[in-house]
């Protein structure tokens, strides 16, 4: 099955879908004043350049969609923008010295990078979103993207940073990047290209072994070479909650492509079984999964995040201590050091309370369902696993993340899609979302076009 | 077909961010209390910082410790390095200890001590009310002992025999914990001083303090004997004579008695016996008594198991003595017959507390009866003006409650011997000094035990002394003691005096209407 060419400007304007940027309007100025008022002890909203820029900025990409005669999903990019805008207001209430970003000589503040990185980020999501034609690039080249994702990763491997014992950092001179985020999204395409194409061999036959159906493993080696072949990357570099997201997307992928649970519960009893082998060998797991049975153990040696967490979300209760208000600061510095990147659910938990959090989640929830019905309406395979990849690639991510600071599963260091510090998990997801949004537009004017009786 | 998995594939999700929906609820309104209540939590060192905390008094409602704010931080003031130990201190950046920690809540006002005023605090969202504390000593005898051990290292537990309660504890070196709980700018200085000084001034020999026991654990082993009626006060062994001079050979291994001096070996029941403190009679009786009754009965009396003054909820934690050597859950199996009989007369494997050995004579002092040992008294209101003394308003008090431990007639056969220790012809040259009447109490009888802990390598042994007065016939025992001098050399020159004086002390307080 071959895309079917549409135009992808030039359509009428549809001007409603712009109501849904209204309360993310209202929502960062208020955070920012409260934030302002909480900080100063007085009644003054603060400087508000950059809640303003903020909203601009969503408002002019919403505006480029609707004049652009966008027909996709409508609630996508408004609901990752709320919760892009949530995340930003939550690094402006963070003290903003130690990190930013060097422009030209002028020292940016937290929020303020976070800012220039949305920016970018809309950007790419744009240019995906009205000027991706095809995506015959993405499906035919499918080898090759895994080829560049491999490529990436061993580049990183060789000649990466290391930054917390993991090394995920690739710098072009000044400018760092975690390449796992790139790698993510190439490897999404590569699954998908290969599932769509694969996929009712995968489903349908198999090999019997007496009684005993087997999965056609002939058919599965190239995916499971190149999938392994990351993984052993991924896991030496220590980078455990890319890891755990890989197999997760690798996993539901080929469940939604085959429809068999089996291919599921042989990779989770093999991750079970790997889990196990690396909680022997590996000192950095262990001290992760003794931390995730009980941090209190140690807590102010290895248990400290984790516990420093499990206290914020204790402070914040139902409703939250407000904004400015919790995050006690130890010795002049922030409860938990990796607030801003790993921890910072924990924080939004603090301050805007469970109802805050769950709210967080729920707008994830929202995004999640949208992404899923794209996958569904979508009008070939390869369409429709690739949503379903992107879709997984900020769900899962956001569960691993969440479930981490929560305790629920080992804490693994990955970014909360959107919300956390961090260039280059900004550019990958909005890129997801340029995506996304892309298939969704196509699949509408297909739709359109089938639809019309003098077609 | 994919859009069919597509919509199982949400379901799951859906039900994931169920199960991060849940682990929210748990930790941000089921266990938010308790993680609130914890010390390390930001929150709470933050409110302590700035928070007054509730003064403590000493029983005659003296101050000993009490707050200022000043500049928002709050600072403690000290008033008695006597007390330096069983109080504690409250510091900022180097924690709490002593009642300070244990009775913490209460100081800082985070929990009161009716649950029910707890929870309407607690929906109201009132400010934490500190509480007052009053000990059960009276600043006048600790002081009294703490001048008595001097710049001795040591310790002294003094305990009101019927009741539980703790009429002293002393632990030298002390230190000033002022210095490094009031003003933080000043306390990083004051703490290092503090390493500078020698014998360990921070540890609490009281409750820390691990001794080997020598000869004052003859009393254990002598009441454990007369109640399980494995010896009467008559009881004799005929080799012991001859053995005082030749050993006695337990297993291939000779046990030797101490240098008797000018004392001839006799055929010995147990008072002359305890006079002396012939190891080789209490070797014997440790034999005759058997692994099983010698435990048992330690672990009656407290041994094995660590100790606690104080209630159930909020107590001074004692380390575990042992009359065997240690395990996770207690005193071990003694080796052999050999180390049985040397653990009877204190050697071996033994090791004490003060505060276990003073709640041994507290218990023959009270005719068997263990009391279970407290040192704060009571829980008040604030006070607005500490040295005005204690608000009239108490909201809880605390009493120990009485165990039986050996029968009262063991215990009284036990008092006899232990006054005969102290006043009889042998025993005067070795507790006599223990004796209350040296200290100008007239017409009060002494109990008491004095014990050298040998300790080897060429160390001057620890001095031993535990008692209680007054111990004649139908008088009640109105305290009870234990003390030890670190390199003493012998309980009768180092330890005995000191008890017999701080005993002659507190009946002379309470004779003045003290207590």
């Amino acid at each position: 099955m071959t895309a079917r060419r549409v135009p992808l400007t030039g359509l009428p304007p549809r001007l409603p879908g712009l109501r849904l940027v209204l309360p993310l309007a209202l929502i960062v100025p208020l955070g920012f004043a409260i934030t302002n008022i909480a900080r100063t002890g007085q009644l003054d909203p603060g400087p508000m350049d950059l809640a303003v820029a903020f909203v601009a900025l969503v408002a002019v990409a919403s505006a480029a969609l609707a004049v652009s005669g966008y027909r996709g999903d409508p609630l996508i990019f408004p609901v990752a923008a709320t919760i892009g805008g949530l995340g930003l207001v939550m690094l402006n209430r963070l003290p903003q010295q130690p990190l930013g970003l060097n422009l030209f000589g002028v020292e940016l503040g937290m929020a303020a990078t976070q800012l220039v990185w949305f920016c970018l980020g809309v950007t790419v999501m744009l240019v995906i979103a009205l000027r991706l034609r095809d995506d015959g690039f993405l499906r035919h080249f499918k080898y090759t993207w895994a080829l560049a994702g491999a490529l990436l990763l061993v580049i990183t491997f060789l000649f990466g940073r290391e930054v917390n014992g993991a090394r995920l950092w690739l710098y072009l001179g000044p400018f760092g990047f975690q390449s796992g985020e790139a790698i993510k999204v190439s490897l999404v395409v590569f699954i998908a290209g290969y599932l769509a194409e694969n996929r009712r061999v995968l489903a349908g036959a198999s090999l019997r072994l007496g009684r005993l159906r087997l999965p056609p493993v002939p058919y599965l080696v190239p995916l499971v070479a190149v999938f392994v072949a990351v993984m052993l990357v991924v896991v030496i570099s220590r980078d455990l909650g890319t890891a755990l997201l890989f197999l997760g997307i690798f996993l539901t992928m080929l469940f939604v492509a085959t429809g068999r649970r089996s291919y599921v519960l042989m990779g989770l009893l093999l991750f079970v079984a790997g889990s196990l082998v690396a909680y022997q060998l590996f000192g950095h797991v262990r001290v992760r999964v003794d931390n995730w049975i009980d941090p209190f153990v140690d807590p102010t040696g290895a248990g400290y995040q984790t516990v420093q967490a499990l206290y914020a979300f204790g402070r914040g209760g139902l409703f939250g201590s407000g904004l400015g208000q919790g995050l006690p600061m130890v010795g002049g510095h922030l409860p938990i050091p990796a607030l801003p990147t790993d921890f910072i659910f924990a924080g939004i938990a603090e301050e805007l309370g469970l109802i805050g959090a769950a709210g967080l989640l729920g707008l994830m929830l929202v995004l999640v369902v949208r992404g899923l019905r794209v996958a569904m309406l979508a009008r070939d395979d390869f369409s429709a696993m690739l949503a379903v990849g992107l879709t997984l690639s900020l769900g899962l991510q956001t569960l691993i993340i969440a479930a981490g600071n929560l305790k629920l599963i080992p804490l693994t260091g990955i970014t909360f899609p959107f919300v956390s510090y961090g260039g280059s998990s900004l550019l990958a997801s909005f890129a997801v979302v340029g995506l996304l949004l892309s298939i969704s537009h196509r699949t509408a004017l297909a739709v359109a076009a089938e639809g019309a009786p003098d077609q | 077909m994919i859009a069919t998995n597509v919509r199982r594939l949400a379901r799951y999700l859906v039900l994931a961010f169920a199960a991060l929906w849940l682990g929210l609820g748990w930790w941000q309104v089921l266990e938010a209390p308790r993680l609130a209540a914890r010390p390390d939590n930001p929150e709470v060192i933050a409110a302590r910082r700035s928070a007054l905390r509730g003064t403590i008094f000493d029983a005659d409602g003296q101050v000993l410790a009490s707050s200022v704010v000043i500049d928002g931080i709050s600072r403690r003031t000290y008033g008695d390095p006597a007390f330096g130990h069983v109080v504690g201190y409250a510091s900022l950046r180097y924690g709490t200890t002593g009642v300070e920690q244990a009775w913490d809540d209460l100081l800082t006002g985070r929990s009161d001590p009716n649950p029910l005023t707890d929870l309407v605090n607690d929906i109201l969202d009132r400010d934490p009310q500190p509480r007052d504390l009053t000990l059960t000593i009276d600043r006048r005898l600790q002081d009294f002992a703490a001048a008595q051990l001097g710049t001795g290292v040591g310790a002294v537990v003094a305990i009101d025999p019927s009741t539980g309660a703790i009429l002293a504890m002393v632990s030298t070196p002390t230190f000033d914990a002022t210095g490094f709980s009031g003003d933080p700018t000043a306390a990083e200085a004051a703490w290092l001083a503090l390493a500078d000084v020698p014998n360990h001034p921070l540890l609490d020999r009281t409750r820390r303090g691990h001794y080997t026991p020598g000869s004052v654990l003859k009393i254990l082993t002598a009441a454990a004997a007369l109640d399980s009626g494995v010896i009467t006060p008559q009881t004799t062994y005929p080799d012991q004579p001859a053995q005082e001079t030749d050993g006695f050979v337990v297993s291939g291994f000779t046990i030797r008695e101490h240098p008797l001096g000018e004392v001839a070996p006799a055929l010995w029941p147990l008072s002359p016996a305890l006079q002396v403190s012939s190891n080789i009679f209490f070797a014997h009786v440790g034999l005759d008594l058997g692994e099983g009754r010698f435990l048992d009965y330690a672990r009656r009396f407290g041994f094995c198991a660590p100790l606690r003054i104080g209630s159930a909820e909020r107590f001074l934690a004692v380390d575990a003595s042992y009359v065997s050597g240690r395990t996770d859950d207690g005193c071990a199996s003694f080796i052999d017959r050999v180390e049985l009989a040397n653990a009877a007369y204190g050697q071996a494997r033994t090791e004490v507390t003060p505060t276990q050995m003073a709640l041994l004579a507290a218990t023959v002092a009270n005719g068997g009866l263990m009391p279970s040992p407290f040192v704060v008294r009571d829980v008040r209101v604030h006070a607005g003006d500490p040295l005005a003394g204690p608000d009239g308003r108490v909201l809880e008090s605390y009493a120990g409650d009485l165990r039986r431990v050996i029968g009262s007639e063991a215990a009284a056969d036990l008092r006899t011997a232990m006054v005969d220790a102290v006043h009889g012809e042998l025993g005067r040259r070795y507790a006599g000094a223990g004796a209350v009447t040296l200290y100008g109490i007239s017409g009060v009888l002494t109990a008491g035990k004095t014990g050298t802990a040998e300790r080897g390598g060429g160390l001057a042994p620890h001095a031993w002394f535990i008692g209680f007065a007054p111990a004649q016939d139908g008088a009640t025992p109105a305290i009870a003691i234990a003390v030890i001098v670190e390199g003493g050399l012998s309980g009768s020159v180092g330890a005995a005096p000191i008890g017999g004086a701080v005993m002659a002390e507190w009946l002379r307080l309470l004779g003045s209407g003290a207590g």
